[in-house]
């Protein structure tokens, strides 16, 4: 850093500390103010509309629940597969939420360990995020089984018939692969939690004794000592470095599913990366749609500051981008390898009977980023959220173009067939967002959205070095405000 | 319990005087008193309030640990009988064989049913037969479920009401009381049964009247008669004939009364290694399988076809005026009367049953005149007599001049021509008696019904196609009390007695048999039939036929052709749900019958079939013929001739069914996948066409009205792709069934292995491995399986399989294959292992006429399967003998290898298919193959239970597994013996040998996944200058 001597600079300037970052904290607020206005929702009354809310999500549950129940009742005829679709919604689904999973562990754990400094305001959430969608996709492989009740034969545990689950299968990779995910974000997760539920805890009224506890209880003896903060930032560092391979290990085992395989479509060895960039492209746009709504919600615009949202479209335009690559390269790759079934297959799926799915893959997930070229489009609220929802829908269709349409016309032209879905298809969808809903307005209401301890170190306020100018702050947040040239602000 | 007399006679003795009473209750006798006075102790006193005493539970309980291990069993209950007299020769578990012969259409087919403890579960052919030869058609296959159909009809109805046998047998007694004055009728299915040629001469000695009809107008039988002026029976020698001609006759079809023969005689004509292979023509109305074997095929009105006889006849000099000038120089005709004439006697020519009698009777003259007959045509005299024909019995019962008409296994309400309106006539008759196995449209008609038995259960006895005898032998017990024979009923309408079956069949025979009957008579039984009893082949002349006419039609007339279904028949197999949802062979529509017809004629009549979301929904179309008109959904068939539509007969009965309707709760589904839940399985399922036929056009009806009609009917096909161009393309492109002439076989015998890659060679091959001189890479792994010693393999002949469905009906009976309804099939769920593929091809790529292929393909048994690697829990793996298995139990259902099956010859539960599965139909699962549950995956296991069974056998013996031992059901069945299973191991196989075949490819050779089955290349023979011409 050019400015290793200017600790003042440091402070304010997140990125390369080059050039002239705005600060990551807008408002100007102070250390106390940002507590409270995360924690204030986690300890005022229930408003009205977060029952609202949760309610309707609580309908999707039941959803999920009563289209589960008659799918495990009657069994999985009851979805629109077929002899060729022998997966469909359900295996659209879990690579889709998996995808979404992607974001969270991203934003924390890679952008951790480059420094991004941005991602302090909208991990948490994004973690959350990871969560609750990883929870989803857990439940599809699960349900999408012939026989639910002998689920556990799949998992590697020692029994009387000696029989362990067969190493050389992608889905057995996908269940370690998922399910070890799942645990270090889970874990990721709690351990970031641990300083934010310890200042929940001190805030806590003596009168509520049940939320001390519980609260006392998680935040695990937190007391804010010098060495509690060094053995919390090792271990994030540490969890931070065993995450990110995983980041990029999930979503490449999910693609196994499809890229061992030998059916055209699905046999490309460009499925890993262009997996996982469509993972994070997925995950950012929900985190973007999810963000956009809680941020002016919850009043976060000085936390969750338009510079995050703008960052967060390059990395939409980026991935975007790059998995629009990866279609056109499939489609070059298959053109170059003389294959007439992989010909064929990519025919079909731009001019076939799927064709609306793949060309509204192609433009919610190519086209629409293309805007975020434009500054101005980058930085509108309202035109960030349009384009993150055509950016789910897009995804969506992705995995649904790769999975159905590859299936649904493979070798032998006399079995080719169509794969409609049923209404119990439809409704296990909607009803996997009814979980994920409610899983994440139960984190709104409960826990702090925004990683206080985290948004508190990259505030300006936090250099050590911040009051030495005018003494008060005052004179680096004006300084901001005014925009002055990095050299009036330097010389200190 | 053991009764003790003593005791009970003891105190039921009138108490001696002087008489005590307790009560006025007691002296009056009180029956009141006298049910507390036979406790001791009051009510609830000695026994629990409501349940058992301690002597009654002991009872119980003593009762039930008896009976725990009866219910285990499949047996009936009450015939359970201790094996401390073992019947001789059975072992329970193991499988019995025992000869039989099925009757179908007038002939009977040679069989070997296998029983399982005492329940038949699996037909086979008999090897011995001279006819059947070990193989059989479709039918005989699926009959079996015909014995074990639930809606067969259980009781004897009397107008309607149940009744019972004892009660019909005292008809008979008070009717033959005065038999001389009674004129009976008889109008019976087709038979050849002697006992009931027997019992026909007996009525008439008996009854004042005796009229009997056939209910069978097979216009062969006539044209044969008026061709010979006797009743002869042709059968034609494919193998030796060189050019075949057939005119609408469907001879490879498995509604023909002589397909296996056909079938066999003409793959052996067709085997290349005998030199000149022989050329067919085929000029037809529809789109048969026989068209589809065709190496020129022509499409025509069937109405179109007596003139083009008449064409090719007047070329070879017969005598038919001008009836065939429109077709005089067809190209056609000119080509095929070159062969014909090259062939002389080796030439055969000959009609179909949509043809009139007078057609065939052409047909014969032309092989007559060709030196044919007696050569490549044989004439078997079946010195049939005359029957009344159907239109004179219905005058006569108009007339009054029938007593009691007694109809036997036909249907004529259902499918009498309509303007003879039978059921009409029938009302004339005092008495009616229908025996038939359903309460079907003509029992509802009639005054009695009686049950009929099946063929397994009862006695009979008939003539195969060629004439030799056999008898029919039940391998069980009636399944139900009142079920009888045609030759029980006929008996006792006859005599008024009650005669066993066996007896009378018996008793016919002592008359048929040499020598030591009771020695005879068990070599008959263990034979199956008996030796050297065939029809005398007679050969004689044919006459040319006097003032022969060929039917006028407009160029834009639209005729209707009626033909038997090729599952369904006429009818009698409606209620086998196998034969529902077996694919129709050209148009692979299930549980359905439609009006085919051609692109151009459906765009004539402005129809259309649309294939939206993988459900085929076409129009439906209002024909009218003389008065009469049917509402039928249309099919779009490329090949057909234009103006011509086709439709089958054997939809749309109304069976009624014993079962009550399934109704479960809203959210279970088992009523919806439950095709017996619903009343007959027959019911509802396609449309009645016979009710457009009348005498004069019983076959082809021209000048039909055919308008559109409103709304749309969702078709059930297993295979939804073929026909457009581009998908044609795709076909060639992928070298999925390679085929090519006879010249260019010639030329280039390897023809099939031109598309196919250079054989991978792994990059460690180019390099010698240090610790191992033989690396297990470089071989198939058949070859470096020291401990086991045979390595499956299967070949399928594309050159000789015909398409007629008869192996996927034996794998379903064998492998215990469910049933799933429209609806499901409609879904892509159909369950069958082995599917037959068909396919359109042409060299421009037309849809009016293209050539139609039919490839089966059941699993392929890959060594490098791909569906064995993604397989989470191992369910999937391979057996040491090289084959693919599955393995149900560990199935936890994924679906992952069928996703990465190429062949996508994998099948999945989606549902419990058995849960509801009626107690009749769960007696023809085999106990030797595992009836699968839901969410699991299933597929062809090359009939593994056989093989371990010749293992077990070969074992214990201490031997080599001898070549052909073991018989996949798919390869035992097939009349074309078109398929050859055996061991890679055994280099004298027969597997082998074929293996070793030029035109041997495998499918999809280039994903290196090893495909243990193979087929051979198919070769044709058109004649170069109408393919020129094409």
């Amino acid at each position: 850093m050019s400015t290793a001597s200017t600790g003042k600079s440091l402070a304010f300037t997140a990125g390369d500390g080059y050039h002239d970052d705005p600060p990551l904290v807008a408002g100007n607020l102070s250390f106390h103010e940002v507590t409270d206005l995360v924690a204030l929702h986690t300890e005022k009354k229930t408003p009205m509309a977060w029952y609202g809310a949760f309610s309707i999500a609580n309908i999707g549950l039941m959803i999920l629940l009563l289209s589960v129940a008659y799918l495990f009742w009657n069994g999985v005829g009851v979805w629109g597969l077929n002899n060729p679709v022998g997966w469909g919604y359900a295996i659209v689904n879990f690579v889709f939420w998996v995808g979404i999973g992607h974001a969270g562990t991203l934003i924390s754990a890679i952008l951790y360990l480059f420094r991004q400094k941005w991602r302090t305001a909208i991990n948490r959430s994004a973690e959350a995020m990871t969560i609750f969608a990883v929870i989803c996709a857990l439940l599809f492989p699960t349900i999408h089984v012939g026989r639910v009740w002998a689920i556990y034969w799949s998992l590697p545990i020692p029994n009387q018939m000696e029989m362990w689950p067969q190493f050389k299968s992608p889905l057995l990779w996908d269940v370690f692969a998922v399910s070890v995910y799942f645990t270090v974000s889970l874990v990721f997760w709690y351990v970031g939690l641990v300083p934010d539920l310890a200042t929940l805890r001190d805030r806590t009224p003596l009168t509520k004794k049940l939320r001390q506890k519980v609260l006392g209880f998680f935040a695990l003896g937190w007391n804010g000592a010098n060495r509690h903060w060094r053995n919390y930032e090792k271990a994030y560092l540490l969890l931070a470095a065993l995450a990110t391979p995983l980041v990029l290990s999930v979503h490449s085992v999910v693609s196994f599913d499809f890229a061992v395989s030998i059916i055209p479509g699905w046999h490309t060895t460009i499925f890993p990366p262009y997996f996982v960039a469509g993972a994070i492209f997925s995950g950012f746009g929900m985190v973007m749609t999810l963000m956009v709504i809680a941020r002016k919600v919850y009043h976060m615009e000085n936390i969750i500051t338009i510079n995050h949202l703008e960052k967060m479209n390059i990395i939409i335009l980026l991935t975007g981008t790059m998995v629009g690559f990866a279609y056109i390269t499939e489609f070059f790759i298959a053109w170059y390898s003389g294959s007439p079934y992989e010909q064929y297959a990519f025919i079909n799926r731009a001019t076939g009977p799927y064709a609306w799915a793949y060309w509204t893959m192609m433009s919610c997930n190519l086209l629409f980023p293309q805007f975020f070229w434009f500054k101005k489009l980058r930085r509108n609220v309202a035109f960030m959220f349009v384009v993150s929802i055509f950016v789910n829908i897009g995804m969506w269709f992705e995995r649904f173009v790769i999975v159905v349409t590859s299936l649904h016309r493979d070798y032998l032209p006399s079995a080719w067939d169509y794969y409609t879905p049923t209404a119990i298809d439809v409704l296990t969808l909607i009803g996997s967002f009814g979980l994920f809903f409610t899983l994440f307005l139960i984190f709104l209401r409960f826990l702090p959205m925004v990683a206080l301890a985290e948004v508190k170190m990259v505030m300006p306020q936090s250099d050590p070095h911040f009051y030495e100018g005018h003494g008060d702050g005052h004179g680096a947040a004006h300084d901001l405000s005014a925009g002055k040239p990095e050299s009036d602000r330097g010389k200190s | 319990m053991i009764e003790l007399p003593v005791i009970d006679a003891a105190s039921n003795e009138e108490p001696s005087r002087p008489r005590f009473w307790r009560s006025l209750h007691h002296r009056n006798d009180d029956p009141e008193f006298r049910k507390v006075a036979a406790h001791e102790f009051l009510p609830g006193a000695s026994e629990g309030p409501g349940g058992a005493s301690r002597r009654q539970f002991l009872q119980l309980m003593g009762a039930s640990m008896a009976l725990a291990g009866l219910t285990a069993c499949r047996r009936p209950v009450q015939h359970i009988m201790p094996f401390a007299h073992k019947p001789e020769e059975m072992i329970p578990g193991v499988p019995m064989q025992y000869a039989t012969s099925m009757p179908f259409r007038g002939a009977l087919r040679g069989l070997l049913v296998e029983s399982t403890d005492g329940r038949p579960t699996k037909i086979e052919g008999n090897p011995e037969h001279p006819e059947s030869r070990g193989t059989t058609s479709v039918f005989e296959q699926a009959s079996i479920l015909n014995l074990y159909d639930p809606d067969r009809s259980q009781h004897v109805l009397r107008d309607g009401d149940e009744a019972d046998w004892q009660r019909f047998v005292d008809f008979c007694r008070s009717f033959v009381a005065d038999a001389g004055t009674k004129r009976v009728a008889v109008l019976m299915e087709a038979t050849s049964s002697m006992t009931v040629a027997g019992l026909r001469r007996a009525m008439a000695s008996t009854f004042g009247a005796l009229r009997w009809a056939t209910y069978d107008a097979d216009p062969a039988a006539q044209g044969m008669r008026q061709a010979f002026g006797r009743a002869v029976r042709p059968r034609y020698d494919f193998a030796r004939a060189r050019t075949i001609v057939s005119l609408d006759a469907d001879f490879l079809g498995p509604a023909d009364r002589d397909m296996i023969h056909n079938t066999r005689s003409f793959s052996e004509g067709r085997r290349l290694e005998n030199g000149a292979m022989s050329r067919l023509y085929v000029v037809e109305s529809g789109f048969s399988i026989t068209g589809g074997m065709a190496d020129n095929r022509l499409r025509l009105r069937s109405s179109e076809i007596p003139a083009f006889a008449a064409a090719i006849a007047a070329r070879l000099g017969v005598n038919v005026g001008e009836a065939g000038a429109a077709f005089a120089d067809h190209p056609y005709v000119v080509e095929i009367v070159n062969d014909l004439r090259q062939s002389a006697n080796t030439g055969v020519l000959l009609a179909g049953e949509t043809q009139p009698p007078e057609v065939h009777a052409l047909c014969a003259a032309v092989n007559s005149r060709l030196g044919s007959v007696g050569r490549t045509m044989t004439l078997f005299d079946t010195g049939a007599s005359d029957d009344l024909s159907l239109n004179n019995l219905v005058g006569e019962m108009r007339g009054g001049n029938v007593d009691a008409l007694l109809i036997i296994g036909c249907n004529p309400v259902y499918d009498a021509p309509a303007d003879l309106d039978f059921a009409g006539a029938l009302s004339n008759v005092a008495e009616t008696i229908h025996l038939g196995p359903h309460v079907d449209e003509t029992a509802a008609a009639c005054r009695w019904h009686l049950p009929r038995a099946h063929y397994l259960e009862a006695w009979g006895d008939g003539r195969a196609y060629d004439g030799t005898m056999a008898v029919i032998q039940p391998l069980i017990a009636p399944l139900y009390d009142d079920v009888h024979s045609e030759i029980e009923v006929l008996n006792t309408l006859a005599t008024g007695l009650d005669t066993p079956g066996y007896d009378l069949v018996r008793d016919h025979w002592r008359s048929v048999l040499r020598g030591d009957f009771e020695k005879a008579w068990r070599r008959v039984l263990h034979d199956g039939f008996l030796p050297e009893s065939a029809y005398a082949a007679v050969r004689i002349p044919a006459r040319a036929p006097a003032a022969y006419a060929a039917p006028a039609i407009g160029a834009d007339d639209l005729e209707v052709v009626f033909r038997l279904d090729p599952k369904v028949l006429d009818g009698s197999f409606a209620n086998n749900a196998w034969m529902q949802e077996l694919p129709d062979p050209t148009t692979k529509i299930t549980w359905d019958n439609v009006a085919m017809m051609s692109p151009a004629t459906a765009e004539r009549l402005g129809v259309t079939v649309r294939l939206e979301n993988g459900k085929h929904f076409v129009d439906r179309i209002r024909v009218s013929l003389g008065g009469n008109s049917v509402e039928l959904p249309v099919w779009i068939q490329p090949g057909y001739a234009d103006n011509s539509i086709g439709v089958t007969l054997g939809y749309g009965r109304a069976i009624v069914s014993q079962r009550p309707e399934r109704h479960t709760n809203f959210f279970d589904l088992d009523d919806h996948t439950d095709i017996y839940g619903h009343g007959a399985v027959a019911t509802g399922v396609g449309v009645n066409v016979a009710s457009l036929r009348t005498t004069a056009a019983f076959h082809v009806a021209a000048g039909a009205q055919v308008s559109k009609s409103d709304g749309d009917y969702m078709i059930a096909t297993t295979q939804d792709h073929g026909a457009l161009p581009e998908e044609m393309e795709q076909v060639r492109k992928r070298h999925v069934f390679r085929m090519a002439t006879v010249e260019e076989y010639r030329a280039n015998p390897a023809f099939v292995r031109e598309g196919d890659p250079e054989p991978i060679r792994e990059p460690w091959e180019e390099y010698p491995t240090l610790w191992e001189k033989n690396h297990p890479t470089k071989q198939d792994a058949y070859k470096d399986n020291p401990y086991y010693k045979n390595q499956w393999a299967m070949v399928i002949d594309l050159h000789t399989c015909t398409g007629c469905n008869a192996c996927v009906i034996a794998c379903q009976a064998e492998n215990n294959i469910q049933v799933v309804g429209k609806e499901e099939v409609a879904n892509g769920r159909e369950m069958q292992w082995i599917r037959l593929d068909r396919y359109f091809t042409s060299e421009t790529d037309s849809v009016e006429e293209p050539q139609m292929v039919l490839q089966p393909v059941p699993c392929m048994h890959c060594e490098n399967a791909p569906c064995e690697s993604v397989c989470p829990v191992a369910a999937t793996v391979h057996s040491p003998d090289g084959t693919n298995q599955m393995i149900y139990n560990r199935c936890i259902g994924t679906r992952y290898c069928a996703n990465n099956c190429p062949y996508k010859v994998r099948r999945f539960n989606f549902y419990n298919w058995t849960k509801t599965l009626p107690v009749q139909v769960q007696m023809t699962q085999n106990p030797n193959v595992t009836v699968r549950s839901r969410g699991v995956m299933e597929k062809c296991s090359y009939c593994i239970q056989r093989v371990r069974e010749v293992n077990k056998r070969a074992k214990l013996e201490d031997r080599p597994i001898r070549d052909g031992e073991v018989l996949t059901a798919c390869q035992q069945a097939c009349p074309a013996q078109a398929i050859t299973f055996g061991d890679l191991n055994d280099p004298n196989s027969k597997v082998v040998q074929v293996r070793a075949s030029e035109r041997r490819y495998e499918m999809l050779a280039e994903l290196n996944v090893k495909p243990r089955t193979s087929y051979l290349g198919r070769v044709t023979n058109p004649n170069p200058r109408l393919s020129a011409e094409a």
